[in-house]
């Protein structure tokens, strides 16, 4: 008896562990906004490299920081070499947990709202943050999207257009779509 | 009558400096991006430059980072990303870390197994080596 019990704990935890999935993605869309009623300031990267866990909820987001893409070149330079000095930090990430996972059912084709947590660290600054978020799940597949805004100068980017040419607060866009 | 041509002389000279700034930084800077075709780039096997970064990431990134590299490796993975550009994957000795391309649009389509070149500008290091507005160069057979 005591051993079928036994049994019956150890498969039940292999199944548990291997319906834990991770979804994974190296081509996540995250676009960069900073666009003042002077001047359109906007950058879209292509090359975003994440991974999340349906169990548990954690979420990953690795960014180079080259990556942005802007429709101006001189623009795209000052970003880089003034603004967000890419060659001392070339990359961001965000590491948290969607807290509302459980709501999610990644069995069923919708659409789920969800809240993420966790903290980004952009030009060596690590700040913690939270957002509203959605989740679409269609044919098995999830993807995620959400937009939410930072303080460019908690960032410890400073520059003389902030506040002026350049929007204070910039805001991120995520469009992931997941396999 | 000196006075006034250099007074209307230097008038027409910070006229036209002026224009001259303002076409470079909104005109000339929207249609002329930086294009991997004209640059002389850094010539390394997929292998090799994937080795180099892991070992230390700094010193690569410092030999390689916002430079053109042209890499040669086996076609792994081929993709379209959420813009609809082709991405490419080129083999290394590490099956979770490779070089990662994201290739210019109108370019050729790779083929998966096949070792070929690509030229691109070299973003960095995730987990693969990430290379964008890359181009497909003729392999040497």
């Amino acid at each position: 008896m005591k051993k079928l019990v036994v049994f019956c704990f150890v498969t039940s935890i292999c199944i548990s562990l291997q319906a834990q999935k991770i979804y994974a993605t190296k081509t996540g869309q995250v676009s960069f906004n900073a666009s003042s009623p002077i001047e359109k300031i906007a950058g879209v990267n292509n090359q975003v490299d994440s991974k999340m866990v349906d169990k548990s909820g954690q979420i990953v987001f690795s960014i180079l920081i080259k990556s942005f893409k802007f429709e101006n070149q001189l623009m795209e330079d000052h970003f880089n070499e003034n603004y967000l000095e890419s060659t001392k930090f070339p990359k961001a990430d965000f590491k948290g947990f969607i807290t509302n996972i459980g709501t999610v059912d990644f069995t069923k084709d919708g659409k789920y709202p969800i809240t993420v947590e966790g903290t980004l660290t952009i030009h060596g600054v690590s700040q913690k943050i939270s957002s509203q978020g959605t989740l679409v799940m269609s044919k098995g597949k999830p993807a995620i999207s959400g937009v939410f805004k930072i303080k460019i100068k908690e960032y410890g980017v400073t520059g003389l257009y902030i506040g002026d040419k350049i929007a204070n607060e910039a805001e991120i866009t995520i469009d992931c779509k997941y396999e | 009558m000196m006075k006034k041509k250099i007074l209307l002389a230097s008038i027409l000279v910070l006229l036209i400096s002026g224009i001259s700034v303002w076409y470079y930084v909104f005109v000339y800077s929207k249609n002329h991006h930086r294009e991997v075709a004209n640059e002389k780039g850094i010539t390394v096997a997929a292998r090799e430059i994937v080795k180099e970064f892991q070992l230390n990431e700094k010193t690569a990134n410092g030999k390689y980072l916002n430079k053109a590299v042209v890499v040669t490796g086996e076609v792994s993975d081929i993709k379209t990303d959420q813009a609809g550009q082709i991405t490419v994957t080129l083999k290394s000795d590490d099956t979770f870390s490779n070089v990662f391309c994201t290739l210019k649009s109108g370019n050729l389509k790779p083929e998966i197994g096949k070792t070929i070149r690509v030229k691109g500008i070299c973003n960095g290091f995730l987990s693969d080596v990430v290379l964008n507005e890359a181009i497909l160069e003729n392999t040497p057979q």
